[in-house]
């Protein structure tokens, strides 16, 4: 905040005067900077065949999730039960942006790309920390976002990396230079679009939703060239009609929502639809691709306003549930809601992952699952989105669905969740899903608020925590046969930031506080911790460079819980 | 977007590229002649009555302009002063603003209410939206170091609905608290420089 007159002074002068040399070259944004170091000959290019294999992969970390599935799974065991309170820092690398970082890096054949708050990319060696190249998003002059300026990450194709920006672009960088190739917008940031999400990219189609559900969006899908940044197809969350849907009573687990239904009806007939154009449904995380019956799954977040309903009468489709279009043309294959009218903000964020799970009838079959805040995890039939079953509570429910009030209503779970925006995590050969999850007691509020215009936060209530009442996380296993939980683990502060397992029956996952936690896969007894010196809240990757594996989770903090920030990216391996 | 290039700034040691912005400050700053009685001439008013604007987030200054305007937030000052800005002065204002240091106003919060303020301002959520330590965001605004009078009274706007223009978010929070609360906040967040 300080010293910004003359700091402008100071821009304008060196910029006048042509400085491009060293340190001040380093810092113009919408450019690479190197630090000298030349892009490792180990980098190589990132072809369909390397994505579409990463499930298996035990060298390259190629997606945020770890692969198209999503499961986080890294397959390796060198790291396992039996020598991980061995594990050992072996780099910390430091970026520019000290800001809450929920990020998960790429790690292309040892080389790491990273990416922090507000946009900055670095390539680095992953093994060493050494810097490549850093490159700095040249931000636009309208930012609209909630919850902290985060980015989640890059994808990685062919000899590209693509990232969303808080400004709602899409920028295509060189990997080995880290050169910007095209630049598109993807929404106008004026109207509450943002970026925050790690991008997919399949066949030359670069992935990629929105957030902005506290704005009044209308949330999409999109899909672009991968070469030129072209549009291909948009599937928008919200349909112009029929977002109505059933007048749905209960949600997906059966429970009353206390819908005023007649009065609902009334609204709608009398003020009209139209209000689908400001309905939400932003879309926060990566979208999970089946290869085989190419199709793209993913979650769509809250009805906008988050907690006052009568504005938007009806089921409010397809927020807050878990949705499948086609990959080639974006067109709508099959949907799930879990929560119809939403007024408490206890919507679908956290990544849907595709995996196998026994069906009704007890036989394997393909399902897609999603960790919700409400505290279940869904069970889905991967061709119908039918489902199959919903995980008991991870957390303490309480006084489910009891509506917002102006003066305050109680309910658990609080508005974070359950499980937020973190990525699970799933064992395939234990058949269990792991969550990190929130119990944060609150009281929900509701307050009435016509469309703000776009450029305002629009809650349409708000959220409190309950001073005095313990704030806890527990990282929860779930058995996705039965939806039995396992195990859990508690934790001091609530979990943000998401899980890692491998084949060494590990589980990997962060706290606020800064301790990065190792468990037994199998049983939920902690093995190792390290202290990382900032809120651990990003999620954990693994990865083996000339036969070493690797551990990796970004120190960086957390806006949204307001946890210690910090600005570093830690490595951890056996001695 | 000033704050975010502060931020940059600061985090970076470094010289983001301020050109257009730094424009709109220069033809800011005489535009803003006409505010400088009240508000001081680089925003640092020199009473409580009114907001000190100096470090203010642009986009916030700019949004509550349009609003003085477009008559969504009222003030029998401030409401005929707007009436006749352009898009273009309301941009350059917030610019020049924004981009001027906030001085500190001297205030010494009650230890005791300012504790029990940092309670209330956790468990409303208050960072989630004005970060830690209030600094601000976007079309949030920062609070931090502003006059306690000032906030206080705000607080209380918001909560009588005398202030409509947040789009229902700070009625929500305020509606629930006691006028004890709300000064335990004011204390709190007008030492926070």
């Amino acid at each position: 905040m300080k010293n910004m007159s003359s700091l402008t002074r100071l821009s304008a002068c060196l910029i006048a005067a042509g400085f491009s040399a060293g340190v001040i070259a380093g810092e113009i944004s919408g450019q690479s900077t190197t630090t000298g170091k030349p892009m490792s000959k180990n980098l190589v290019s990132v072809t369909q065949q390397l994505l579409n294999a990463s499930a298996g992969d035990k060298n390259h970390w190629l997606h945020p999730n770890g692969s198209y599935e999503q499961t986080r799974f890294y397959p390796a065991s060198q790291i396992y039960t039996g020598n991980v309170s061995k594990l050992r820092p072996a780099f910390i690398f430091q970026t520019a942006v000290t800001e809450s970082m929920e990020t998960a890096p790429l790690v292309v054949n040892g080389v790491m790309f990273l990416t922090t708050s507000y946009n900055h990319v670095y390539a680095l060696d992953a093994v060493t920390g050494e810097e490549f190249w850093h490159y700095k998003h040249k931000m636009g002059p309208v930012t609209t976002y909630c919850c902290g300026p985060n980015n989640r990450g890059v994808a990685a194709y062919n000899d590209m990396l693509y990232m969303g920006t808080l400004d709602a672009k899409l920028v295509a960088l060189d990997a080995k230079t880290g050169s910007i190739v095209w630049e598109t917008e993807i929404a106008d940031p004026e109207k509450g679009y943002s970026e925050t999400m790690a991008p997919t990219v399949v066949d030359g189609k670069v992935l990629i939703g929105t957030n902005g559900g506290e704005y009044g969006i209308r949330g999409f899908v999109k899909a672009f060239d991968a070469k030129t940044g072209n549009l291909l197809w948009t599937f928008n969350t919200i349909p112009e009609k029929g977002h109505e849907g059933v007048w749905a009573k209960a949600d997906a687990t059966g429970r009353d929502m206390k819908r005023n239904i007649a009065n609902e009806k009334k609204l709608l007939a009398d003020n009209g639809g139209d209000f689908y154009q400001t309905l939400g449904g932003g879309v926060w995380m990566t979208p999970a691709v089946d290869l085989a019956t190419r199709t793209v799954y993913f979650v769509a977040g809250n009805p906008s306003p988050d907690l006052y309903g009568d504005i938007r009468p009806g089921d409010n489709l397809y927020t807050d549930s878990i949705i499948a279009v086609d990959l080639d043309s974006g067109i709508y294959k099959s949907h799930f809601q879990y929560v119809a009218h939403d007024v408490w903000d206890l919507d679908a964020v956290s990544p849907p992952i595709i995996t196998t799970a026994k069906g009704k009838d007890g036989k394997d079959r393909k399902v897609v699952i999603h960790g919700g805040k409400t505290g279940h995890v869904y069970v889905h039939d991967a061709k119908t989105l039918e489902l199959i079953r919903f995980s008991e509570a991870m957390i303490p429910q309480e006084n489910m669905w009891v509506l917002p009030t102006p003066e305050g209503a109680r309910m658990l779970p609080g508005a974070n969740g359950g499980v937020e925006w973190s990525p699970m995590a799933v064992n395939p050969g234990l058949r269990m899903a792991y969550a990190a999850n929130l119990h944060q007691p609150m009281t929900y509020h509701v307050e009435e608020a016509g469309y703000p215009g776009g450029d305002k936060l629009w809650l349409g209530g708000a959220f409190k925590v309950i001073a005095g009442e313990k704030q806890w996380g527990r990282l929860a296993a779930v058995n996705i046969d039965t939806g039995k939980l396992a195990w859990k683990a508690d934790t001091d502060q609530p979990l943000m930031g998401g899980a890692l397992a491998t084949g060494g029956n590990l589980v990997f996952t962060g706290e606020g506080n800064g301790a990065f936690n190792a468990y037994d896969a199998r049983s939920g007894k902690k093995l190792w911790s390290f202290n990382v010196g900032a809120g651990a809240n990003s999620p954990p990757i693994s990865y083996t460079v000339n036969g070493k594996q690797y551990i990796g989770v970004a120190a960086g903090g957390n806006t949204q819980l307001d946890f210690k920030r910090g600005n570093s990216y830690v490595v951890f391996t056996l001695p | 977007m000033k704050n975010l290039l502060l931020f940059l700034a600061a985090a970076l040691l470094a010289v983001p590229p301020l050109a257009a912005s730094a424009q709109n400050a220069e033809a800011g700053k005489a535009k803003a002649a006409a505010c400088a009685a009240c508000h001081g001439a680089d925003g640092n008013s020199p009473a409580a009555t009114f907001p000190i604007l100096a470090g203010q987030a642009q986009r916030y200054i700019y949004l509550q302009l349009k609003d003085y305007k477009e008559g969504r937030r009222k003030n029998p000052l401030m409401s005929p002063m707007a009436a006749n800005l352009s898009k273009q002065d309301m941009l350059d204002l917030a610019a020049w603003f924004a981009s001027q240091k906030t001085k500190p106003t001297g205030f010494v919060p009650d230890a005791a209410k300012a504790a029990k303020g940092k309670t209330i301002a956790d468990a409303a959520l208050c960072p989630m939206c004005h970060l830690g330590g209030f600094s601000g965001q976007n079309e949030v605004p920062k609070v931090a170091g502003q006059y306690q009078e000032y906030i206080l009274a705000q607080l209380k706007a918001f909560k009588t609905r005398q202030r409509t223009n947040d789009a229902g978010n700070m009625t929500a929070v305020v509606r629930s608290l006691s006028d004890e609360d709300l000064d335990d906040l004011s204390h709190y967040i007008a030492g926070l420089y």
